[in-house]
């Protein structure tokens, strides 16, 4: 008998009521992105250009990096028309 | 054996693909998606008909080559389809990777595939080297004798593909030229019986399917175990096809009144000392040879194989066990290894066999007619080595050539 | 703090009307443009589309690894070869049962112009009712950049490397889109990353144009690893191939080419390869070639564009 221990099904069928795969891709990041909240005019841009789209809505008044999957692109910073985003060396952050 | 229906069809004189597309037609399939090639076209052009006609109420997918007709047909029975398609040689190894694909995917697909040569020496004849390159593609190989064997192999085909245990393609093979355009009655069955033989699959539980929404996906990775697990399972459910045809060939007889013994047919082969083992539309001939045979008293059975893959291994040993001597006619070659495929891989079982003696035929490869005349020889030859005299390991019957010396 | 206005928000967030399917992390290269376009797409479209992806830069996110998924779509994993063909028979079977969907087929470049390029044309052809999205990143990228269709003139990659005898591809692009628009469907359109207004627009108007039949979205989709740029060029990157008409944004519904942006003052094209490696070593007179080739098919869709003529499907096909 075969078993069910890797798939539920008789074929390749893969199941997302079981939760989702996920890596820790905020260990990839050499750089961090830090928002200046002041220079902040809540456009959004960051938000919708950042391809992991982990730009969340802080209290709908700026804008904040998901540090546990941001890779660190340095997208957000670039497209930010008010320069309200530095990208600052990730060992800064490291105790 | 067949025996006689009772009222339950009408009988129609039709060709070999027409007896494939009105099975097909008979089985209400959801898509069909096709590509012509001599000797399937016929096929198509029947279901193209039907479904202008407005008889045939699926979605026709007329494709722009073979691959596409077998993606289209996978992703539709993943979907949740009952799909049709049909091919034969060139088209058939032209959707190589997708048939790969769909079978370990498991859609229960059906398929006839009018078997024809491949080899680069252009032969638009027939062969089954286009069943022999795709053998181990994981699907069940089926083949026909006749045109009411075509017919009624495609609906068994249904109830075995979509059978919850089962879940694997199948692909009904019928020699090109022979049975594809030969005229012959069969007895065609009425739609209200084949809906009732299929409606079994409705009581079964549903397999998975692709909804839109539905959360699953089909095209998993399989990672270390996960990858082995799926073949075991596909290896598994192979297994499990061949006492599962049995019964559907039981259930079939049944309600159609027409029975062929499962997996393999037995032609007097109770008594038999020397056996000849062939598939196809050979086997019509091999029967009357024997019977001729018999009248001279020479005993003389055949072994047709109606189920290729899986390898009928039990069914064979069998039936063949304790017999003096076989000969296993191929339609087809197996590089390396001298003799035709069927025959080499039967020789894996020559000890449980219990000492029956082996030999190879090949013919009728390429439209060469296996005459009667090539029969009456095999089975001479076969009887001389049932009766220790040496022969030949492998004989080209067609080719006396190969015989010369130094041949193989 | 000061109080900051709502309005202030770029209207592209109207255009994300259902969640991200995606896990956050999955296995692209930080600034690919390919993830940017995965996860707008259900967001815009909604999370019940179903989606077919092929041996790609997509795959090992798009394809689950045993009974696990990276995403909450419904997806279909197929053979570079016949992606069109999977998609043909899902949305043929739905379409016969009486399922409502939305099927999307997602492909590189490679499926798309080059090994499965017969069957999309069949698709096309046949007038298939789902959605045909092209992510086009100028080459085979899973399997270590190679050339592909679609990589332009001068761009080196690992099978038309820069050596003593090479200046890499020496052969022009192929302009799929256009290529596909030829086959008189209802809607094709190119999009790229940097007017995503324009590129949730387009997907819309697919979905909207999948109930006639075929519709297929050519997305230019940087890759920072390919090409050799900073992660963070990705959208400046497609903002200068816009703006120096190296990537047109343009669509057609019914065969009738409409520009979806025009660039006044087109910059040379070489304010856009400035950028990438993988044009480092052209010279001025690469470049012209390179340019002359970007002219002539500006100057093809705009000829194109000028004609009066619509493609209507015969009235018996439209719902
Ligand atoms: C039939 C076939 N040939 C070759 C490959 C190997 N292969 C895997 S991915 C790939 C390149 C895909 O290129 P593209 O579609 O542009 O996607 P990208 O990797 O650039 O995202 C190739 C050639 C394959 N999977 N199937
Ligand atoms: S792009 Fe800059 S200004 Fe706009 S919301 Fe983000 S951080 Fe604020
Ligand atoms: S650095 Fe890149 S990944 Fe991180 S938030 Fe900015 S755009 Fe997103
Ligand atoms: S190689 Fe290119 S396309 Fe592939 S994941 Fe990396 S950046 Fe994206
Ligand atoms: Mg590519």
């Amino acid at each position: 008998m075969s078993s069910n221990k890797y798939f539920k099904h008789e074929g390749p069928w893969s199941d997302s009521n079981d939760p989702l795969m996920c890596s820790d891709t905020g260990d990839w990041r050499t750089k961090r992105p830090v928002v200046d909240k002041d220079k902040c005019i809540f456009c959004g841009f960051c938000a919708i250009y950042c391809p992991i789209q982990v730009m969340e809505m802080v209290e709908e008044s700026c804008f904040s990096p998901d540090l546990d999957f941001c890779k660190g692109c340095g997208i957000c910073a670039k497209e930010c028309p008010k320069n309200a985003i530095s990208m600052m060396p990730e060992g800064d952050f490291k105790k | 054996m067949i025996t006689k229906a009772q009222k339950k069809s009408q009988i129609k004189v039709i060709t070999g693909n027409a007896a494939a597309a009105i099975a097909a037609k008979l089985a209400r399939p959801d898509v069909v998606a096709a590509y012509p090639i001599t000797p399937q076209t016929e096929v198509i052009e029947q279901i193209s008909q039907f479904h202008a006609n407005g008889e045939m109420d699926c979605e026709l997918i007329t494709v722009e080559g073979e691959n596409s007709a077998m993606n289209a047909v996978m992703a539709a029975s993943l979907a949740g389809g009952r799909v049709f398609t049909a091919t034969s040689s060139w088209g058939l190894v032209f959707m190589y990777d997708a048939i790969l694909a769909a079978a370990g995917a498991r859609a229960p697909i059906v398929m006839v595939n009018v078997n024809r040569e491949t080899p680069g020496i252009i032969a638009v004849s027939s062969g089954q080297q286009d069943m022999i390159s795709t053998r181990d593609a994981g699907w069940i190989f089926l083949i026909a004798e006749d045109c009411q064997e075509v017919m009624d192999l495609v609906l068994q085909a249904y109830r075995l593909a979509e059978d919850y245990d089962i879940q694997v393609p199948v692909m009904v093979h019928y020699d090109g030229f022979y049975l594809s355009y030969l005229s012959e009655g069969v007895d065609v069955p009425f739609q209200e019986d084949v809906d009732r033989f299929l409606s079994v699959l409705k009581t079964q539980p549903e397999r998975t399917k692709l909804v839109p929404g539905g959360r699953l996906g089909c095209g998993s990775h399989g990672i270390l175990g996960g990858y082995l697990e799926l073949r075991h399972k596909h290896v598994s459910a192979m297994e499990r096809a061949k006492a599962k045809f049995e019964q559907i060939d039981k259930e079939y007889e049944g309600i159609f009144g027409r029975s062929y013994g499962g997996l393999v047919e037995e032609y007097r082969m109770d008594d038999a000392d020397v056996v000849l083992v062939g598939s196809g539309s050979m086997c019509g001939t091999i029967k009357s040879v024997i019977d001729e045979k018999r009248e001279e008293g020479v005993k003389a059975g055949l072994l047709k194989m109606r189920m290729y893959r899986p390898f009928p291994s039990e069914a064979m040993i069998k039936a063949l066990k304790g017999k003096k001597a076989i000969g296993v006619v191929d339609r087809s070659l197996c590089f390396g290894f001298k003799g035709g495929p069927i025959y080499t891989e039967l020789k894996a079982f020559e000890t449980q066999l219990g000492g029956s003696k082996m030999i190879s035929f090949i013919d009728g490869i390429a439209n060469t007619d296996i005459t009667k005349i090539n029969v009456a020889n095999m089975i001479d030859t076969t009887c001389d080595l049932a009766a220790g005299k040496t022969v030949r390991e492998v004989t080209w019957v067609s080719y006396p050539e190969a015989q010369k010396e130094g041949g193989l | 703090m000061t109080q900051k206005k709502k309005d202030n928000l770029t209207k592209v967030m109207d255009y994300l009307k259902y969640e991200d399917p995606f896990s956050k992390g999955v296995a692209f290269c930080p600034g690919c443009g390919l993830e940017l376009l995965l996860r707008f797409i259900p967001q815009v479209m909604g999370n019940d589309i179903v989606i077919t992806g092929t041996p790609s830069c997509s795959a090992p996110v798009l394809l689950g690894q045993n009974n696990q998924s990276w995403h909450k779509l419904s997806y279909f994993g197929t053979l570079m070869t016949g992606a069109a063909a999977n998609a043909t028979g899902l949305a043929r079977y739905y379409r016969k049962a009486g399922i409502k969907n939305t099927v999307v087929c997602f492909n590189g470049d490679g499926t798309a112009a080059d090994i499965g390029f017969g069957n999309l044309s069949g698709a096309a052809e046949r007038n298939e009712p789902f959605i045909y999205i092209c992510y086009d990143n100028e080459g085979y990228m899973n399997t270590g950049i190679q050339k592909s269709g679609t990589t332009p003139f001068g761009a080196t990659t690992t099978t038309t490397p820069f050596g003593s005898a090479s200046k890499g591809k020496n052969l022009r692009r192929m302009n799929l889109a256009l290529k596909m628009a030829m086959h008189k469907i209802p809607y094709a359109a190119t999009a790229t990353l940097s007017d995503l207004d324009d590129l949730a627009k387009k997907l819309l108007k697919a979905k909207e144009a999948k109930k006639r039949g075929f519709a297929f979205l050519h997305v230019f989709a940087p890759c920072t690893t390919g090409w050799g740029f900073a992660p963070e060029n990705t959208i400046e990157i497609c903002r200068r191939a816009v703006k120096t008409n190296y990537f047109p944004l343009w669509e057609a519904e019914n065969g009738k080419i409409r520009m979806t942006k025009t660039v006044k003052k087109p910059k040379p094209v070489s304010t856009y390869t400035e950028l990438i490696k993988k044009f480092a070593h052209l010279s001025e007179e690469d470049l012209q070639i390179l340019q002359d080739d970007v002219d002539y098919e500006y100057c093809m869709l705009g000829g194109l564009s000028l004609l009066e003529g619509e493609c209507r499907l015969p009235a018996s096909l439209e719902d």
